[in-house]
């Protein structure tokens, strides 16, 4: 696949004062541009059997039902040609609804949930589509400043078809009062690369009277992959 | 250009609670699970900050194409990951590719934690690989950075190779074109 660079202010800031950790563990020097074939034409192998039965249901990971709103999180991952992603492995993962994560570090002085570890994965299928069930996360503080929250968010991770298409990021909610004031996403300079990091509530995807739906497309760098995906 | 609406999805940090989630793969990174056939080595080292201190959330994957063959039962073969421990330090047990001596990067690296927003792409070469003149790669980096890029031999089948995010021995991190 062909890597154009990347448009400026697109990607976040790597040195960003206001998110403080940024200030001594950013690169200080560009990435060098080099060409190297196989980064772009090569990737890890992902295959179904490291699947597992509930990696992509977040509420079905305890005895009983996890406390909160239950969500349904589906999109696309495409690459900049708008051709989708196949059988491309996703990672999530993702506080509880009281914003509390299942993770040693984590000391919020909000509850866990016995029946809610916020973690999963899948492949994406043949139109680069993703799904999970899960519940909605809350906010929580962090620390970074006085009355520092971060907005409610799911982390991925993606694999996409080739080793240089990996990508780790945020997925948010629309509206989320918390955006203009949490210094990880103002880090992204350009106001529409922020934008596309939020998610749209969509009816379509929103189950009966089980769960509202939200979509989050993602777009991976790269373009002219070859037809079988590689 | 590209057309408006396959504009690139942007990067954030993985912050400090990715582990959990990650487990599987690091679980399936664990000496004691991999079956390689045939040699491999050992790398190990630490990752620093700008200040020289140790980062300890960091999470380091490692992606060795040419040795995947060589270990077709594991959950993704040629593909290690690891979190960096307490005082920074990480290691991984990887395939060597036949001949070792190709200035063909032994594994390439890709590097995750908290405060850094965008993850960085890099790769290490073995110091006693006698290609490493013709190294299509090295060739590319400005020569007095190449050697943030070697694996220093330190026993036999072992090497170190710190990663610096900062400072004069900053790791080269690359954008792949």
């Amino acid at each position: 696949m062909k890597f154009d660079t990347v448009e400026p202010g697109t990607w976040p800031e790597l040195i960003h004062p206001p998110y403080k950790s940024t200030v001594k563990r950013g690169p200080l020097q560009p990435n060098l541009r080099i060409e190297a074939p196989v980064p772009v034409s090569q990737n890890i192998a992902a295959t179904p059997r490291i699947l597992l039965p509930h990696d992509t249901d977040l509420t079905a990971h305890g005895e009983s039902e996890p406390l909160g709103e239950k969500i349904v999180v589906t999109g696309r991952v495409l690459d900049e040609d708008g051709k989708p992603v196949r059988n491309s492995l996703v990672e999530v993962w993702q506080c509880n609804s009281a914003g509390r994560y299942w993770h040693s570090r984590d000391q919020h002085a909000a509850p866990l949930d016995p029946n809610f570890y916020g973690l999963g994965k899948m492949l994406t299928d043949d139109d680069g589509r993703y799904r999970f069930v899960t519940i909605k996360p809350g906010p929580y503080p962090w620390g970074n400043h006085d009355k520092a929250w971060r907005p409610a968010h799911i982390h991925f991770s993606l694999f996409g078809n080739v080793y240089a298409q990996r990508l780790v990021t945020q997925m948010y909610f629309p509206s989320d009062p918390l955006f203009d004031y949490d210094p990880i996403f103002q880090s992204i300079p350009d106001e529409a690369a922020r934008q596309r990091l939020v998610s749209r509530f969509s009816l379509e995807q929103t189950v009966g009277a089980e769960m509202l739906g939200y979509e989050f497309d993602i777009v991976l760098r790269g373009r002219n992959a070859t037809p079988m995906g590689l | 250009m590209n057309d408006a609406s396959h504009k690139i999805t942007t990067s954030q940090t993985i912050g400090p609670f990715s582990h959990e989630a990650w487990k599987w793969a690091t679980d399936a990174t664990l000496p004691g699970n991999l079956k390689i056939e045939g040699p491999s080595i050992l790398v190990g080292g630490v990752i620093h900050d700008g200040d020289g201190n140790p980062i300890n959330d960091a999470q380091i994957e490692a992606w060795t194409p040419d040795g995947a063959a060589a270990e077709a039962e594991h959950a993704i073969p040629g593909f290690r990951r690891v979190p960096s421990g307490a005082d920074g330090e990480f290691s991984m047990r990887v395939p060597l590719p036949q001949p070792a001596t190709r200035g063909e990067p032994v594994m390439y690296v890709t590097v995750f934690a908290r405060g850094l927003v965008k993850h960085q792409f890099t790769a290490v070469f073995l110091e006693d690989d006698t290609g490493l003149a013709q190294s299509a790669i090295l060739n590319q980096v400005p020569e007095a950075r190449r050697a943030t890029l070697l694996a220093r031999k330190t026993g036999d089948g072992q090497y170190h190779w710190d990663i610096w995010m900062q400072t004069e021995k900053e790791t080269v991190f690359f954008d792949y074109a």
